[in-house]
Order: C-alpha cells, then sequence, then structure tokens
C-alpha cells in the first residue's frame, strides 16, 4: 500500500532534478502557428457573410480620407499639393495603431474560456489581434497605391522601405496593445480611458499635419506643442511611411533609430508587465 | 525528473474573495484601493503532496467544491499555484475539459487544427494525425459540420480523439467520459489503458466509483481543499464516503482573512 507520507518525496533529492520552465520568449515562439490560426480565424469572422468585408476594408480608409481632406482643406485652405495622399500615409498607420489596441483590450477577456482550460501564454491573443490588423492594413496598400497613381505620384524606389516601416509599427503597436490588454482584465474601465487617450493622441500626432509644415507659429503655447509632438513616438513611425509614400525619399537615419528604439522599448514594457501580470489574469475574469 | 512524473508538492491555492466586486479603476480610486486590503484569501487547495510516478492512474474524489478541478488545472499549468510548486515532466494533454478551446462556428475539422496549435503542434503534423482523428472519433462525414450542430456525446468523442492523439506524456480529464456512448466509453478505457501500458501518466475525476476503479488503481481523496487520503482506490472510496458522512458533507467557505 502508498500511504499519504510515503507519496511525498524528499526534496532534497529533488532540487537538483527541477525542470526549468520555458522560457516566456520560446514558449511564445512555438505558439506561433496558434496566432497565424487565430489571424486567419478573426479575418474569417470579420470577412464573413459580407461580401463587401474585404472591399470595405479598403474603402474605409478612403472614404475618411475623402472626409478628412475636404473639412481640412476648407479650414485650413492648405495649399501644398496631394493633401489627400499626405493625410492617408498617416491615417493607415493611424488606423492601424488605433484599432488594434481597442480591439486587443478585450482580446484577453473574450477568450477567457480557454484561459481556464487550457495552459497557453495568453500573450496569443492581443497578438494576435495585431497580426490582423497588420493584414488589413496591407490590404490598404492597395488603396494607395491606387490614389498614388491617380495623383501622379511617383513610385520611388524608398517605396521598398515600407515593409521595413510596418514591421517596425507592428512591433510598437505589439507592446502598446499587451499593455492596455492586461490593463482592462483588472479595470474594465480602462476601455474608456483609451478611447480618450487614442482621440488626443491622435491630434497631438502629425496625421493632419506635420512637423514640417507647421512653420513656427508665436502663440505661447507651441513651443509646448512642438515638444508634445517630439516626444511622441507615432511622429517618428508616421515619418517612416510618409517619408517614402508622400516626399518619395527614404526617412531620416535618425528618425529609423529613434523609432526602432522606442518600438523595442514598447514591446519589452508591453511584453513585461503582461508576462507578469497573465497568471493573475484567470481570478479576475 | 522522468517524462510523466508529477510531483505536487505542499500545494496552495487561493482565490480572493473580494466583499465589494470591484472591477473599474473608478471605483477602485474612489473606494483607495479599500477593497485590495479588505479581500479575504479562500484557499480552494493547501498543504496538498502527492507524487505520481510515470504510468501510474490516479483518480480524484471528493464531493463538490473539494478542489478537484483546481488540482487538475495546477497540474495542467492553468493555474498557478500560491503557495508550495507542482513539477512536471513531458507533455500535458492539458484537456481539463474534452474540446476546450473548440469554436462552435468553425467546422470540426477546422476545430482539430486549431486544437492541435492550442497543444502546440504545426499544421503538418496535424496532418498527418488527422485521419487517426477522425477514426477514432467515428464522426465521418460529421467532421465537415459546424461543431455547434454536434451532440454533446459527439463533441467528447471529437475531444476524446484529439486528445488521445496528441502523445501526451500526462493525460489529464476532468469527469468527461461520462457523457460519450456506452461503446465509445469502453473504446476511451481500452484506450486509456492503453496508455498506460505504454507509461503515460494519467489523472482522472470521478464520482463514479465503477469508472474509476476499472482505470485507476489508486486514488486521492480531496476534502475542503486538505488531502484526506491517498492511496488504494478501495480505501480510498471508504474514506470518502465516511468524510461524507461527518460533520463537514458539501461545499463550505471558510475564509481566511488575509
Ligand atoms: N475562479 C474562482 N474564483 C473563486 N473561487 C473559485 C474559482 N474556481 C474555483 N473556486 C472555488 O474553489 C473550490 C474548488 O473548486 P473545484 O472546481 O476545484 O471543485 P471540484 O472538486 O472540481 O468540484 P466538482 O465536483 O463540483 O467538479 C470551490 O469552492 C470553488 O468555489
Ligand atoms: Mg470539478
Amino acid at each position: 500500500m502508498k500511504a499519504m507520507e510515503l507519496a511525498s518525496p524528499a526534496p532534497a533529492a529533488l532540487a537538483t532534478e527541477s525542470p526549468k520552465r520555458p522560457s516566456p520568449l520560446r514558449e511564445l515562439w512555438s505558439f506561433r502557428q496558434l496566432i497565424a490560426l487565430l489571424v486567419v480565424r478573426e479575418l474569417k469572422v470579420r470577412y464573413k457573410r459580407s461580401v463587401l468585408g474585404l472591399l470595405w476594408t479598403m474603402l474605409n480608409p478612403l472614404l475618411l480620407m475623402v472626409v478628412y481632406t475636404v473639412v481640412f482643406s476648407t479650414i485650413w485652405r492648405s495649399s501644398f499639393r496631394n493633401f489627400s495622399l499626405f493625410l492617408l500615409s498617416a491615417l493607415l498607420p493611424w488606423l492601424f495603431f488605433n484599432t488594434a489596441v481597442l480591439q486587443g483590450l478585450f482580446a484577453v477577456i473574450s477568450n477567457q474560456e480557454l484561459i481556464r482550460k487550457v495552459r497557453l501564454p495568453q500573450a496569443v491573443f492581443p497578438l494576435s489581434v495585431v497580426g490582423s490588423n497588420l493584414v488589413n492594413f496591407a490590404l490598404s496598400l492597395v488603396p494607395l497605391f491606387l490614389v498614388m497613381a491617380a495623383l501622379d505620384q511617383p513610385f520611388t524606389p524608398a517605396l521598398l522601405f515600407l515593409p521595413v516601416a510596418m514591421f517596425i509599427l507592428t512591433v510598437f503597436t505589439s507592446g502598446v496593445t499587451l499593455f492596455f490588454a492586461t490593463a482592462t482584465v483588472f479595470f474594465r474601465d480602462v476601455r474608456h480611458l483609451v478611447e480618450v487617450m487614442l482621440q488626443m493622441v491622435m491630434y497631438l500626432s502629425p496625421v493632419f499635419y506635420d512637423l514640417r509644415t507647421l512653420g513656427e507659429p508665436t502663440t505661447w503655447w507651441f513651443p509646448l506643442f512642438k515638444t508634445c509632438l517630439q516626444l511622441n513616438p507615432l511622429t517618428y513611425m508616421f515619418s517612416l511611411i510618409r517619408d517614402p509614400v508622400y516626399y518619395g525619399r527614404l526617412p531620416e537615419l535618425s528618425t529609423v533609430v529613434i523609432a526602432c528604439s522606442a518600438a523595442v522599448f514598447s514591446l519589452v514594457v508591453g511584453f513585461f508587465f503582461f508576462q507578469r501580470l497573465s497568471p493573475r489574469h484567470i481570478h479576475y475574469l | 525528473m522522468r517524462k510523466g512524473e508529477i510531483i505536487i508538492r505542499d500545494v496552495g491555492v487561493c482565490f480572493r474573495l473580494y466583499r465589494e466586486k470591484v472591477t473599474t479603476l473608478k471605483e477602485a480610486v474612489v473606494h483607495r484601493f479599500r477593497h485590495l486590503r479588505s479581500a479575504e484569501n479562500f484557499w480552494a487547495l493547501r498543504h496538498v503532496n502527492v507524487s505520481i510516478t510515470p504510468g501510474e492512474a490516479i483518480a480524484l474524489v471528493g464531493h463538490n467544491g473539494s478542489g478537484k478541478s483546481t488540482l487538475l488545472k495546477t497540474i495542467a499549468g492553468v493555474l498557478q499555484p500560491r503557495e508550495g510548486e507542482v513539477l512536471s515532466a513531458g507533455r500535458i494533454s492539458p484537456m481539463i475539459e474534452l474540446g476546450a478551446g473548440f469554436d462552435p462556428e468553425l467546422s470540426g475539422r477546422d476545430n482539430v487544427y486549431l486544437n492541435g496549435a492550442l497543444l502546440g503542434f504545426s499544421r503538418k503534423q496535424m496532418e498527418a494525425k488527422f485521419d487517426g482523428i477522425v477514426a477514432f472519433s467515428e464522426l465521418g462525414d460529421f467532421i465537415d459540420m459546424p461543431i455547434k450542430n454536434y451532440s454533446s456525446g459527439m463533441y467528447a468523442r471529437l475531444g476524446f480523439a484529439i486528445a488521445q492523439d496528441v502523445e501526451p506524456d500526462i493525460l489529464i480529464v476532468d469527469e468527461v467520459l461520462a457523457v460519450g456512448d456506452e461503446r465509445f466509453q469502453e473504446k476511451c478505457k481500452a484506450r486509456i489503458l492503453d496508455f498506460r501500458s505504454a507509461g503515460v501518466t494519467f489523472c482522472f475525476v470521478s464520482h463514479n466509483l465503477e469508472a474509476a476503479r476499472s482505470l485507476c488503481p489508486r486514488a486521492a481523496v480531496l476534502h475542503h481543499g486538505r488531502l484526506a487520503f491517498d492511496g488504494p482506490i478501495e480505501q480510498a472510496w471508504e474514506k470518502y464516503r465516511e468524510l461524507e458522512r461527518g460533520p463537514m458533507p458539501g461545499p463550505q467557505i471558510n475564509v481566511a482573512a488575509s
């Protein structure tokens, strides 16, 4: 008979044999196929039953572009060339960032059934949201190129930089998405906070304007505003895309370096928080 | 450690019970995070020591709410213990419930791949297993139907068929064989016995003595989160019945202030 006392092993013998837990990154990597599957599933759900789904993804930014172009060219009488393209080149990355972060807020909560029952790195859920939005972002390059062609914008070799730019932006977005996804598990109203913040960030990011096109107004708050812009990582992210698309040239090296640093910083912080807090998620779901 | 070994050492799993449910930042700030201080600890498991050798089959028994599922989840790594540790070696088929992770909108086929990915298998690997899984589940053409149209037995069949084909070193199942029809139950039992002879460790929750006895010579009795007995199943069952006649038979909340 195996008595209870005998069942507990001698602790000393064990200490040396304890298997190592896989590192979080390695574990995540081993689940990359799952991320791909979840991305496909999300896209399927989104485009299911709506033949226009795919078309809508491409039309949506174009409609926004038209509205903003009309509004802003009326208000500002902005004189510069191809304002709609100028706008679209930052609007697309903004929409990607904005949608991924907003959808990512509930990525963990909406998969709670799974999290309660299956052991997996929970980061796959927010990351798959970023992934499916990246696919949409890539799809929206089609209308972007169409607009470029329609406006006689030259297609320069600098456009080859776009995949790199998108990669950097994706890394940045992943970090932010992970951070707010875990925060929302603990406090559901983080969503409202994030929504308001994103609204503000949109106007404090060079979507409708550009550091270069602002000039040097003499209002007292302008230096503050400018500092804000210079501290905003999205300023650099958007340059990575606007420079090749609108200005037809590669972004400056300093811009690339700052954007990369911001992306790495964001991912490290976001992943760290997510990883530290994810074992506690199950108690709050 | 050898593959398939599980060591549960002085494990305590604690759920925090909040007197006031605080789910928003606003409430937390308004109450100055008081809910964190006034939270009470509820130990769903405490001071549990069990060690399971490779190839062994163990049944967990106990009243509702005694912590059986919690223990299985801790072994599977779904829950992290607050105290002590759970060590295990080898691949765990972490199906706390068969078919956990099925997406009702997807077809059986897509779900096989989704489940495979949940277990960390690539599409290629699952393609190789696919025919075997369908054959075991005996679902035939239903495999291309959306899962939401399955009966609960069909659901369990597919779940078990996947879980049994992922080459686990440790198989964990929580009261799931009950829904299959008699023949399928026999098939599952035969498969589990195969596993046992192949050296797969098996942890199993059951309220049914017959089912448990036919699969597991050993049983652990949990009572209010404590390990009350660990040993041969016949004696375990007696202990279990004795406890149920005792002063604290059913689920109870005894909380300790944190
Ligand atoms: N997420 C949770 N939050 C708070 N308490 C929980 C949570 N999960 C489980 N518990 C509590 O832990 C205790 C043990 O639950 P568990 O599910 O392990 O019981 P069980 O032995 O599997 O019961 P059953 O026979 O009904 O399946 C119960 O009192 C339950 O209320
Ligand atoms: Mg249970």
